[in-house]
């Protein structure tokens, strides 16, 4: 077999710091990186999607809350090997499997800070807007949810970053972002991949966190002006 | 309203994307065209599965390049364990995976017959290949014929060592009657393909196991260092010879056989028969040496699996 280049010594020397490595895996890492990025939105916003009517639903009786909040913390203690398994003769080897995962995994976070942002809406606040002869629907999108959302928002940004971490698990199903290549990079010890790996799922992490602090300066002006 | 509007197109979005990928990946996975036409350029779209280790991820690109040459449009899945795929090739998720016949063997026998029921994989290729296809028959998986190439266990010495005393085989070692400290996993202890058949078979006085693991880079410090004077890895570790080690052939057969074999959905291979020509040559040109090679070029030079596999089957003319 032809082996016209020589091996970069980085390589040879199995060095954390490679960068050859970055440059020689760009495409790898680039293309993990997209797939870690989608995975944890898409998980995220399907948990949020979910969480907002199931907080609605436990807000209603105290039996329905234990139900809702305990329902949702128990799926949290299910190992995600476990969770996966039983997905898969669902939905297979595919997104899908890890989605859905992923966003059962971010209800117990998500659905408890929904119903902690209602809960902190204040009675008079609820009760001026039915005086005022708001409907129950206009009274949860323009009075409730809204001076719910600080509260709201502090559960998605823990969530998310939870998520970006847990995508890595991901790769039990061959669809881990940068998992995939973290799962490779122990196998053969290859520590300028797990070192890159690693620093990349972080660099995710912090720039969704600010993405999302960014977006709720926006969302929520009256909390910048009261503060 | 506008947080009405945000939450509510972000709902919109997730559920849109969610089925997008979903929607999308069924279509491909669920794709076994090829019925189309022969010699068309397009054959459809097949999966190949497998796991994520550095000599599956080899094999896995060389199906993958050897299917896209003929025609098919491939999606790779690799995962951790063959727990996760087994499945989806009994059920069409996956379509063709590279794999280990006894280890392959051991798994739908266990699968089947209980952890505890007597192994049927063994030695001998042919008998296991044999108690092999009917188990995967019953799960609609068909058995191609496997390669010589074999990545089993094995034990190694130090070169100088297996100079000065001419040995070459296992059998070797024990006529010298010398005691041995044996650096091995932690499992070893009474297995037929490690302490046990060391003891029973070959006779060898094992004095101590050294719990290090398989095919380390500790155990082969041991065993270059004189701490341990056997060591185990496999058949395809090719770092050997440079650290001036070397492996006594299994002469009495302890160990399975693990030649890799490519396994395929049964009803995939009937709508795509041409399959079997096309990897009964892949096999027949793969050897162990092969295997070596490319896992060091991987592990190693940190070579990408894909452009070590597109060498190996330019090499032998594959494509």
């Amino acid at each position: 077999m032809p082996r016209a280049d020589e091996v970069a010594q980085c390589y040879v020397d199995n060095s954390w710091l490679c960068g050859r490595y970055w440059s020689d895996y760009r495409p790898e890492l680039v293309d993990a990186t997209v797939q870690h990025l989608w995975i944890t939105v898409v998980s995220v916003l399907a948990g949020l999607a979910v969480a907002v009517p199931l907080a609605l639903l436990a807000r209603r009786s105290p039996r329905l809350e234990s139900l809702v909040v305990g329902g949702t913390t128990i799926i949290y203690t299910i190992p995600s090997l476990a969770l996966f398994s039983l997905l898969l003769p669902f939905t297979g080897l595919s997104p899908t499997t890890v989605v859905i995962g992923l966003a059962l995994y971010s209800l117990t976070i998500l659905v408890r800070n929904v119903l902690a942002g209602l809960r902190a809406v204040p009675d008079e606040v609820r009760e001026s807007a039915v005086g005022m002869g708001y409907a129950p629907l206009r009274l949860l999108t323009r009075v409730e949810l809204p001076l719910a959302l600080p509260v709201i928002w502090a559960g998605l940004r823990v969530a998310t970053v939870s998520t970006v971490a847990l995508v890595t698990v991901g790769s039990i199903v061959s669809y881990g972002g940068l998992g995939n290549l973290l799962l490779r990079a122990v196998g053969n010890q290859f520590k300028a991949q797990i070192l890159a790996a690693s620093l990349l799922c972080v660099a995710l992490a912090l720039v969704l966190d600010v993405v999302l602090v960014v977006a709720q300066r926006f969302l929520t002006p009256w909390t910048r002006r009261a503060g | 309203m506008r947080i009405l509007r945000t939450l509510t197109t972000t709902a919109a979005a997730a559920v849109l994307l969610a089925a997008a990928g979903c929607g999308g990946d069924d279509l491909e996975s669920g794709g076994d065209g090829g019925s189309g036409g022969s010699g068309s350029d397009d054959k459809g779209t097949v999966v190949v599965g497998g796991q994520d280790f550095t000599e599956m991820q080899v094999m896995a690109a060389i199906y993958e390049q050897l299917l896209e040459d003929d025609g098919y449009t491939v999606e790779t899945k690799l995962v951790t364990t063959r727990d996760v795929y087994l499945p989806e090739l009994a059920s069409g998720g996956v379509d063709i995976v590279p794999d280990y016949l006894a280890g392959l063997t051991d798994f739908l026998h266990t699968a089947k017959n209980g952890p505890d029921a007597e192994p049927v994989s063994s030695n001998d290729p042919d008998a296991t290949l044999a108690a092999l296809e009917p188990l995967a028959e019953e799960e609609g998986i068909a058995i191609l014929p496997p390669s010589d190439a074999t990545d089993q266990n094995a034990f190694f010495v130090t070169q100088e060592y297996a100079d000065q005393n001419d040995l070459e085989t296992l059998s070797d070692l024990a006529a010298l009657g010398q005691p041995i400290k044996l650096g091995a996993p932690e499992d070893c202890e009474g297995r037929s393909d490690c302490e046990g058949g060391l003891t029973n078979v070959y006779g060898l006085d094992i004095t101590e196991i050294v719990p290090l693991d398989f095919g380390s880079s500790q155990v082969k410090d041991a065993v270059a260092n004189g701490e341990v004077q056997l060591g185990e890895t496999g058949t395809t570790d090719a770092s050997l010879e440079q650290l001036g080690l070397v492996l006594l052939e299994d002469d009495k057969g302890i160990q399975p056989a693990q030649n890799l074999t490519p396994a395929i959905n049964a009803e995939f291979l009937a709508d795509n028969p041409d399959l079997e020509d096309l990897f009964n040559e892949l096999s027949e040109a793969l050897t162990t040496e092969d295997l070596a090679d490319m896992n060091l070029q991987v592990d190693l030079e940190r070579k990408k699996p894909a452009d070590v596999a597109a060498a190996f089957l330019e090499d032998k003319g594959l494509l």
